[in-house]
This record gives C-alpha cells, structure tokens and sequence, in this order.
C-alpha cells in the first residue's frame, strides 16, 4: 500500500525539480475557505481590489465574470466553485490575483478570486512534499506540491491546470450546451 | 535585407500579379496587344529591376521570359493554352524565387532550380525555332538604310559607346550593374573601359565617376530595349547606340562627336572588335577628304545620311521616350494617391482611438454627473471630433475585396484544367470594402468553398449537357453590404448538395440517429460537421473531410457565420456574413438587470414598449407582422423583479426580424470591440465585449446567434414534449 501510495508521488518529484532548481523560490500564498494556498509568484502579475465585476450569462459557476484591467477585458475565476466548493462571498478582503499564463504560444491573463491575500514566502525545495494521493478535497493534478511553513501544510497550486484555458473552455462549452439541452 | 530589395519585393510582387492577371485575361482575348504589351512591361520590370539588385537568379530567369513575351508581343508566335500555362506556372516560379530572394538566401535550393531548369528548357522551345526568321525580318528592315548609300561595317552586333556622368556614384548607381543588367539582354562580345576622363590621382574626386565603356553586345532585342536599360542615369550620361551592320560614317561620326582624342577612339572601336584597321582609315580618310575641299558637295550625301539616321533613330527614340513619359506620369499620379503605411501602425492608431473614445466617453459621463453646461457642450463637442476620427481611422483600414476576389480566376482556371472541367467565374461586388484584419484571414475559408463548388457542386460537361444545363458550369463569387456586415456568397450551378447521400453519410459517421426526422435544412447543415465528407473518392483538392467545419470555425473566430441554401439539381450558394470591422462599432446600449449589453446599432430597427402581454407566447403584433422575440431576462436567468416597463428592441438580421426584451434602453454608444478570453471561445450569443464610460465591462451581443439559439432551445422543448406526448398515448 504504502508503495502504490508513494509511487505517483515519487514519479512526480522529478518533474518539478527538473523545472525549478533547487534554490528556495517564492511563492504568494493567500487563504480560501479557511484554507492556506500559495502559487509561484513568477505567475503572479498584480494583485487587484475586488471591485465590479461584469457577469458572463450561460457560464458554469466558477466563471465569475470579466473586469475591465486598464482597458484589457479579464476573465475571473471563482477559485473556490473550481475546487467544487461554494462561491466566494465578496467581503472587506477580498482580492482578485491576476495570473499570467503562457500557454499554446499565447500570453493569458486571467483573474483568480481570493478570499485574502496574506504574504509572499520563500519556501526551500527541501520543504515541498509531494502531494497527498487524496484527502486534499481537490483534484491532485492541480497540486504542484505541499509546502511546510511553520509547521503547517501550504497547498501549492499549479495554476497552469487549474487555469488551463483549454479546459476551462471545455467545460463552458459543455455547461452552456446542458443549458440548452435541459431547459 | 537592405532596403532597395524589400522594396524591389514588395513591387516585384505587384508586378508578378499584374502579369498574371494579365495572362489571365490573354486566355480570353488572345489578340488584345494593350494587355500583352503590360504583361511584357511588367517582366521587363521585374528584370530590369533584378538587374539593379543584383539577383542574378531572377534576372535569368525573367530573361527567358521576357524574350518569350517578346516573341509574342511581335505576332512571332501565337497564344495558346500551352503557352499561357507555362507563362503561369513561370509566374509561379518568379514567386518562389522572390521567396528565395525574401529569406536572403544567395541561391534558390535545389528543388526550385530544378523546377527553374525544366520551365527554362520549356521556354526556350519557344525562342529556339524563331531565331532563324527573327533574323531574316531584322535584314529586312536594315536593308531601306542600306539603300541609302555609304559603306556598310560588316558586324552583326550592336556597337555602344556610354560615358558616365561624375554623378553616377553619388546617385547611388553602380556602373558595374548597368554593365551587368545589359549583359543579360545577350552576350558582351567585347568590352573595353575608357578611363581617359580621369585626371590625376591629386585632382580625383573618388566619388565621381570618370569612367566610359565601348561596348560591343551582340542580341535579339531593339534599340529601345538597350537604351532602357540605361533608363535610370539617362540624364546623366552620354549613350550612343550603333545598330548592327551599321554604315561607316555612324561610327566615324560616333568617333568624332565623342570627347576622346579620335585616333585613340578609333582604336579602342577597332580592339572592340567594331571595326577592322582598314575600314577604320578607309572611314577617317573619306571624312577627311571630304573636308578639306570645305565646298557642300560632298558633304551631300552625309546629311542624306544624317537624315536617314535620324529618321532611324528618331521613331525609336520618340516611341522610347514617349512610353517612358507615360510611365512616369502613371507613376507619379499613383504615388501622388498611395502612402505605402505598415499595417502594425495603423492598428497602433486605431488601438489609440479605440483608448480615446472609452476615455471620452467617460468625460462625457463626467461632464454630465456634474451638471455644468457649458462642460458638458464642450465633451459633447469633443466626442462628435472623437467619432469623426474614429471613422476617418477605421476608413484607413478597409479595403476593397476586388483584389482577394481576382486572385480565384487563377485559382479556377488550375482547379477547372485539373478536373477537367469547363468553369467560369463571374465576379460581382469586387468594390464592395471591408476591413483588412478581416480580410486577410477570409482567403482561406474562401479558397475552401470555392473549391468545393468546383470539384463536389458543378459537374462534368457531359453530365452537365444531358441535364440540359450549359456545358459550362459558373462559380460566382459576390460581396455586398448588408445591416452593418459584408455578406460574400459563393453560388455555382452545379448538382447541388445530395440530401440522401448526405443524411446516408451522417448516419455511417454515427453523426445523427436513423431514427431521427430531420428537416431538408438540417440535413443540409450537416455538412458543417466535424468529421463530414460525401466525395466518395477523396481527390487532393477537397474531400479530406476536414474543409467545411475549419471554414465555419474561421469565420465564426471572425465573428461572422455562414450558411448554406441548396435546390439539388439547381447548385448551391454558401453565404459568409461577416461583420465589417473587428474594431470598432456603432453600438446601442441596454441594460438588464444591474448588466449592461451592447447590440450592434445597425441591426437595431426600432424600439418598442412591451405591453402588457399573454406571458406564455413569445411573439407580437407589430403592425400587422408577427415578431418573435427573445427575453433576455429569461436567457441569461437573471433574478430579481421584472421593472414596470420592459422595452423591445427589434432588430433585423439576414433578412430576419427579431425582438429583444430588455429592461432599459440607454441609447447610443460608441463601442469598442475588446476580444473576450479564448476561454469563452464556446460562448454563443456573446459576439465580444466592450468597455463603458463608468469603467464597468459590457457585453456585445451576437444577435444572429443569439435568436438561433433560442430556436434550437425551442425545438428540443418541443421535441421533449412530443415525445412524453407520444409515451403517454403509447401507453
């Protein structure tokens, strides 16, 4: 048991060294629901107040709409609704994180919904585990490691599948042909 | 790459397309002389200027070419579909030689050369049996001058003397590519420099240019074509041409009237090769002695002479400088019209007034809120001069279709040889303008369509004969405007779509079930799916099954769509509707609920109170007229209470009027087109999105998507019913 457990943990590891060396990288790590997430900070490109928000009709939940960022129309996503939660209450400290994504030659900036924004943290190599097989509550594939601070565990995200435009517009496209077929 | 290739390029490039429309046009009308003197203006330019750049490649090639071009400019030889074939497919080359030339590369690969070799043999059985008669005409039309008495220098090659200007250099001309553009029009017998002009290495000015050259060139082509190539430093240098089997006198003149010492001169004529030592103080000695007398008697027969010369040389030289007066003139009058601007630029300008109207219109917010007004008449002023630009700007990008259009006549005259087809192309609304964003990415589904009308929709003339139809088949291609977009159709009077093939097809394909009722129209939009293909054979110009859904999916990332109407037997016409600008827009604002949405103003008609209404029945009574419409509200399930007054917005789309439900009409705004993620790539009904006055983001509405989707939402309720309809029966 403990080897089918370790193995995909152990398959993984290798890979995220071979993208980051081994010197401590920062990370911005934020809360939501309660929960400590960090995300590389490279992906990070501004943090925003959360202010109006236009929403986009026929879309799944976890789309929250668009926001106008100095004249460039940015999608957001509702973090929390991703993750299969509840959606995010607007609050005092609510933010949206813009991250910009590369993906398919293509520059994508996309706004993520969080409830605060706490610090930004340099977290060694040799503190990062592997992620949990499960029991995190959200998919492993969007888990790019566990991160130890102060004796708790961060979940470092990898936006790159949890903002995958790819298949964010796969499931808008499902969800809008539910509506359809449904109603 | 310097900047006098990219411009020989870029003008190499409008040259080749004029040649090849111009072939094009000399299928149908074999004996039009004004079309083929253009095409035969445009290769000498295109070698000419080759020439000037140094690509030998190119200029070989177009040498070859030309001589051809020639030979048919002349009435040697006759057009024939053979003939203009290899023309094209020599244009064809030109291009890939152009590409060479445009990736800096010194050499065209092997494969280009090989392909350069087999059009060159090709074209050389062309010259290659004319030499002989070419010849005989070229005696014939020396031996009047011979008549008119002196002693004929037996050479066979044009004798020319060209002195350069001092300014040569500083112009930016190299004598060198004169010399070697000249030697592409035949073979230099022999050539001998003249430096007598230069003074002392103290006195020299090493940007001037001191140089003469004795050329004696031995080829088919006229004075006038020698005296072209020297058409860039006319001004400024002495050029004397002597034609083959000139008379004595002309060179003795020659010697005399050039600056050199004539002994000296006479020499360098006789090391040249013009003449022998004999006939070069046979020729002295005469002038000399007819001289010395001083009396006008024996000078008598050289003015005959002089007469006859400049008989000779004064049609060529008018013709000459005529034609090229006509082409300058032509040249300015076009560069007076045209500014050669980079595209990125004007997208720059129009991002900037894209910036401006949104921040003008939130002055205009502004200005309003603060209830001043004389502040508000000065934004109000402000965003009519905003509006002007924004039109003026977006102007600078449209662009008319013609030349998108023009580029299909090769490309069915290829497709129609190569299915063995008789098929014309009528074009209709080449002036018809749009954007040149959209432009440029419409060839492509285009080229789709119009290739499948040729080779699945318009049938083999036999075929076509026995079901009475003319044994040409037509593929049309039209553009107009309609309700703010560019509608482009392509209609051809082939067969038609096979409705059973196709609904037999699908179901194979596992498209749609065998049990499924499908109208006529339903069975025709099936071809629009992924994965469809009837050609039972797949031929390499269409039927890989992929053409018809990449050619819907293009022009819907236009925000355009198409549609097809077919009548079997009858063709079909495939019609692309597209917006006209990818920029910006007249738009009119609604609000529904706490949103904002933006609908296209040209499609707006009017608008109208919702009055009070059966809540079930989606449709009114506009004067007499049933109009369906759409709430809005309901759609994008927005809560809260409906207002006391809600408004229709109606609105026409492709011949179709529709509703819109909304809770508020806001009125007209100016909108700027901002692209939505990619993420919503899927999402239909929402056409983009734009930025308000207030900051907020608003939604820009796809009407057309909009109203299909309600009526695809309705069919399958409809369809739903039935069915527990029939269960309930059933049971």
């Amino acid at each position: 048991m403990g080897q089918i457990v370790q193995s995909p943990g152990g398959s993984r590891a290798p890979a995220t060294v071979a993208a980051v060396d081994s010197t401590p990288q920062q990370y911005l790590t934020f809360t939501l629901g309660g929960e400590m997430f960090a995300v590389a900070i490279l992906n990070v490109k501004e943090i925003i107040e959360f202010g109006t928000v236009t929403e986009i009709p026929m879309m799944p939940g976890f789309i929250r709409g668009v926001i106008n960022l100095r004249g460039a129309v940015v999608p957001v996503i509702d973090l929390s609704c991703r993750f299969g939660g509840k959606s995010t209450e607007v609050a005092r400290r609510t933010c949206i994180v813009i991250v910009e994504l590369e993906q398919g030659d293509q520059k994508h900036d996309i706004g993520v919904m969080v409830d605060a924004v706490s610090e930004v943290l340099e977290i060694a190599r040799s503190e990062i585990e592997p992620p949990p097989s499960f029991g995190a509550k959200i998919r492993t594939d969007f888990i790019s490691g566990m991160g130890k601070v102060n004796g708790k565990f961060v979940i470092i995200l990898d936006v790159a599948r949890v903002l995958s435009v790819e298949e964010i517009a796969m499931l808008t496209q499902a969800s809008d042909s539910a509506n359809v077929e449904a109603a | 790459m310097d900047e006098l290739t990219s411009v020989f390029i870029q003008e190499g490039r409008e040259q080749l397309q004029a040649m090849e429309s111009g072939l094009l046009e000399l299928e149908q009308q074999p004996d039009n002389h004004d079309n083929i003197n253009g095409i035969f203006r445009a290769a000498h330019t295109i070698k000419g200027a080759s020439g000037v750049i140094e690509c030998h490649f190119i200029e070989a090639f177009m040498h070859k070419v030309e001589n051809v071009l020639d030979r048919l400019r002349n009435g040697e030889i006759h057009v024939t579909g053979d003939l203009t074939g290899l023309l094209l497919r020599s244009c064809d080359h030109l291009s890939h030689l152009m590409d060479v030339l445009e990736a800096a590369a010194a050499e065209p690969p092997e494969d280009v050369r090989h392909a350069g070799d087999a059009l060159q043999l090709e074209l050389a059985a062309y010259t290659a049996e004319a030499a002989g008669a070419s010849a005989g005409s070229m005696i014939e039309a020396e031996a009047d001058v011979e008549a008119s008495g002196g002693g004929v220098v037996n050479t066979d090659s044009w004798h020319i003397s060209v002195r350069f200007g001092p300014h040569m250099l500083r112009g930016g001309m190299d004598p060198l590519s004169f010399l070697r553009y000249l030697a592409s029009l035949g073979e230099i017998l022999a050539l001998e420099t003249i430096p007598d002009a230069m003074p002392g290495a103290a006195e020299m000015d090493p940007e001037s240019c001191y140089l003469g050259f004795e050329i004696r060139l031995q080829t088919r082509s006229s004075k006038a074509d020698i005296e072209r190539v020297f058409d860039f430093c006319r001004d400024d240098c002495e050029l004397r041409i002597l034609a083959p089997n000139s008379k004595l006198a002309e060179y003795v003149k020659l010697i005399r009237e050039l600056p050199e010492d004539d002994m000296r001169l006479g020499e360098m004529l006789v090391r040249c090769g013009a003449l022998t030592q004999s006939e070069l103080e046979e020729g002295l000695f005469s002038q000399q002695q007819g001289k010395l007398p001083g009396d006008g008697d024996p000078l008598a027969p050289q003015l005959g002479e002089i007469l006859v010369d400049h008989k000779v040389v004064h049609k060529e030289v008018v013709e000459a400088a005529v034609s090229k007066q006509a082409q300058v003139n032509e040249k300015k009058a076009v560069e007076a019209r045209l500014i050669r601007v980079q595209a990125d630029k004007l997208d720059q300008l129009i991002d900037l007034v894209g910036e401006l109207v949104i921040a003008g219109a939130s002055a205009n917010l502004l200005a309003q809120r603060s209830k001043q007004s004389e502040l508000v008449e000065s934004t109000s002023i402000l965003s009519r001069l905003v509006e002007n630009i924004r039109d003026s700007a977006l102007q600078l990008r449209m662009v008319q279709i013609g030349e998108t259009f023009t580029r299909f006549n090769r490309v069915v005259r290829d497709v129609a040889k190569e299915l063995g087809k008789e098929i014309d192309l009528v074009i209709t609304g080449a002036e018809t303008e749009l954007d040149k964003s959209v432009v440029e990415k419409i060839g492509d589904p285009l080229m789709h369509l119009v290739r499948n009308s040729m080779d699945h929709g318009i049938e083999p003339a036999d075929v076509r004969e026995s079901r009475g139809k003319p044994r040409r088949g037509t593929v049309e291609l039209n553009a107009y405007h309609d309700s703010g977009s560019i509608v482009i159709e392509v209609v051809d009077d082939g067969g038609g779509l096979p409705r059973d093939k196709i609904l037999q097809k699908a179901i194979d394909k596992g498209l749609v079930q065998p049990t499924q009722v499908l109208s006529d129209q339903e069975i025709i939009n099936l071809i629009w799916e992924p994965g469809f293909s009837t050609a039972e054979q797949v031929t390499n110009l269409s039927g890989r099954g992929v053409g018809m859904d990449v050619v819907r999916r293009n022009i819907q990332g236009l925000r355009g769509s198409c549609e097809v109407a077919s009548v079997e037997g009858a063709g079909s016409t495939f019609t692309i509707r597209l917006p006209l600008t990818l920029a910006i827009i007249d738009g009119f604002l609604v609000g529904v609920g706490r949103s904002s949405y933006v609908i296209p103003l040209d499609m707006v008609i009017e608008c109208i109170e919702l009055k009070e209404n059966s809540a079930d029945r989606d449709f009114l009574n506009l004067r007499g007229e049933v109009l369906p419409f759409v709430r809005l509200r309901e759609m994008f399930e927005v809560e809260g209470e409906h207002p006391a007054r809600e408004n229709i917005v109606v609105v026409q789309y492709a011949g179709q009027k529709a509703g819109i439900v909304v809770d508020q009409l806001l009125g007209e705004f100016q909108t700027v087109i901002k692209p939505l993620s990619s993420i919503f790539r899927h999402l239909r009904g929402i056409g983009g999105s734009t930025i308000l006055g207030t900051g907020e983001v608003a939604l820009i509405l796809d009407v057309q998507t909009l109203v299909q989707r309600n009526v695809r939402k309705e069919e399958r309720d409809m369809a739903a019913n039935n069915a527990v309809a029939r269960s309930t029966t059933q049971n």
